[in-house]
């Protein structure tokens, strides 16, 4: 994970903190939070390798499919919840963002922007948008439910969801003018701190 | 590898949880490796159903050690590196005090007279092992199966003197169908004319025939139904090597097999007491609820479960760790795709060495 997106959620999250990450990886964001927040923190992740990684950085973790189950950890009161660059690779995108809002009063998505300007590009050249964030091809990407920075906004507002904070990053990672003035067309990643209304 | 095999007596004896007691026992443990001189770096291992205190290597007889793939030098728990610890559980056939050692106060076999014991008991007398040996507190306490049983009721039971306990292919009770097939084990071994109610030895016999049907039974559960099939599918034993004149297909062969060696080792009565203490287990059996049984851990778990496992299937460790969530303690929970059915926990895999090696080291 880019360092300032981690930078931007590790401002979000409130001290001694119990924390959920959805799609955790290889473990870095939960490390840091540990390190810098005191967090009690958990990953959920369903690749091997990066489950390892986790162990040895002494991140608890859960060997977990998101689709499959958020629900299951609904007994235990969490915080705060996380899901980085991963709800557009889910098949219910919507009800994850319900169900981690249930599990915790907070949570912070970050998404890939589809409406990002190279992506347009791409369309209009009749191909299907590959860019630094969107690397892979259309057959080989997990990514399944892209949306743009409007899509999002118009989901959370259909759900009730209100957003409590923003930053949109551009191609390099951090906060730009552009981006943050014109989201829709010059981010390629929106960052969320949401909450149930 | 260094390692050491020591029979240590308990005069000072043992309550049990059924409320018997015994007025002194002995326990066989089997070490690997050196205490350090801080002692932290101490590592015990439960063992399942019908393993004992030889883990690792080769013993006098030339017997491999039952987790020998991951216990040794340069394995996923070092013996370079961790002083390993286990021992025969309480009522055991291989040196600990069990039904076929002699009762010392009346001078005779205990047979049936061995009173019942519970995981709670092995966790309690391998605790004044833990004393015998001057170890303040174990680096990792790891256990599959019936082994994971005790893994967990160490955490919930000593959680001072325990700071990290691995829980493979267990559950935090046994699960209906398991007591159920624990109960035909039991009952053919009872059925067997030699059994005489449990006092055979000294008659000179053994419920061999029944203890044998047991384990037969015991190891279909052990093994999944696609490692049965990659194993053995259809084919026909070859004549030479046929246990008898019944058998056709080699799986018949090699259950006939397993059966027979498995009455050479262990004792009957044994079985009975081991599969009870399994069937009894509930972690949660004084509390309301697994929740409230974890609030006094404080260890660190690493839970693993294995996909073909049906006899103590991937979700009950799940269970446990959900139980560990909703306490706060920093618990993991893994399944990995083991082919070999329950009994995945005992082999190496690279995956499953790299958790437990990261897991004790990080």
């Amino acid at each position: 994970m880019a360092k300032e997106l981690s930078s931007y959620i590790e401002n979000w999250v409130p001290e001694n903190s119990k924390v959920i990450d959805f799609g955790c990886g290889d473990g870095s964001l939960l490390k840091k939070l540990i390190n810098s927040k005191n967090i009690l923190g958990y990953g959920v992740e369903i690749n091997d390798k990066k489950i390892n990684e986790c162990i040895k950085k002494k991140v608890p973790v859960i060997k977990q499919d998101i689709d499959m189950g958020i629900n299951e950890f609904a007994s235990s009161n969490f915080d705060f919840s996380i899901m980085a660059r991963s709800i557009q690779c889910l098949k219910n995108p919507n009800l994850a963002l319900n169900r981690m809002l249930k599990l915790s009063k907070r949570c912070v998505v970050t998404l890939p922007n589809l409406g990002y300007w190279k992506c347009r590009f791409d369309l209009l050249k009749g191909r299907m948008p590959v860019t630094p964030d969107l690397p892979l091809s259309w057959f080989e990407t997990e990514n399944i439910h892209l949306c743009t920075i409007k899509d999002f906004e118009k989901l959370c507002s259909d759900e009730g969801i209100k957003i409590q904070d923003k930053v949109f990053l551009s191609g390099s990672g951090k906060k730009s003018l552009i981006s943050s003035l014109i989201p829709n067309l010059f981010a390629t990643e929106g960052v969320y701190l949401l909450e149930k209304e | 590898m260094k390692s050491k095999s020591e029979l240590i007596k308990f005069e000072e004896g043992i309550s049990l949880e059924s409320g018997d007691n015994l007025s002194s026992f002995e326990l066989m443990i089997e070490t690997y490796g050196d205490l350090n001189d801080s002692k932290t770096n101490a590592v015990l291992i439960c063992h399942a159903f019908s393993g004992n205190h030889h883990v690792a290597g080769k013993n006098p007889k030339g017997e491999i050690g039952w987790w020998d793939e991951i216990v040794g030098p340069n394995k996923a728990i070092d013996t370079n590196k961790y002083f390993v610890v286990c021992c025969n559980n309480l009522g055991g056939c291989s040196g600990s005090s069990g039904p076929s050692s002699i009762n010392p106060t009346t001078g005779k076999i205990y047979g049936k007279d061995f009173p019942i014991v519970s995981v709670k008991d092995w966790v309690n007398s391998q605790n004044m092992l833990t004393e015998r040996l001057g170890i303040p507190r174990w680096l990792f306490v790891v256990g599959g199966s019936l082994g994971g049983m005790q893994a967990l009721e160490w955490s919930i039971a000593y959680p001072e003197k325990i700071l990290k306990a691995g829980i493979f292919a267990a559950a935090a009770k046994s699960s209906t169908q398991n007591i159920a097939m624990n109960e035909v084990g039991r009952e053919s071994i009872r059925k067997d004319p030699n059994f005489n109610n449990g006092d055979y030895i000294e008659l000179g016999v053994k419920p061999k025939n029944g203890l044998k049907t047991a384990r037969m039974l015991g190891h279909i559960t052990y093994l999944s139904e696609e490692n049965m099939d990659l194993r053995f599918g259809r084919k026909f034993q070859d004549s030479d090597s046929k246990v008898d004149g019944k058998v056709d297909f080699e799986v018949e062969n090699y259950l006939q097999y397993k059966g027979e060696k498995f009455t050479e080792n262990f004792d009957a009565n044994s079985y009975i007491l081991m599969t009870k203490a399994m069937d009894g287990y509930d972690a949660s059996k004084n509390f309301k609820n697994l929740d409230e049984a974890l609030s006094s851990v404080s260890s660190e778990l690493l839970i693993v479960g294995f996909d073909s496992d049906w006899l103590y299937p991937p979700e009950r460790g799940k269970e446990i760790q959900l139980a560990a969530m909703n306490n706060n303690i920093r618990s993991s929970y893994i399944t990995l795709d083991g082919r070999q059915g329950h009994d995945s926990f005992l082999f190496a895999s690279e995956k499953y060495e790299e958790i437990i090696q990261d897991f004790v080291g990080s």
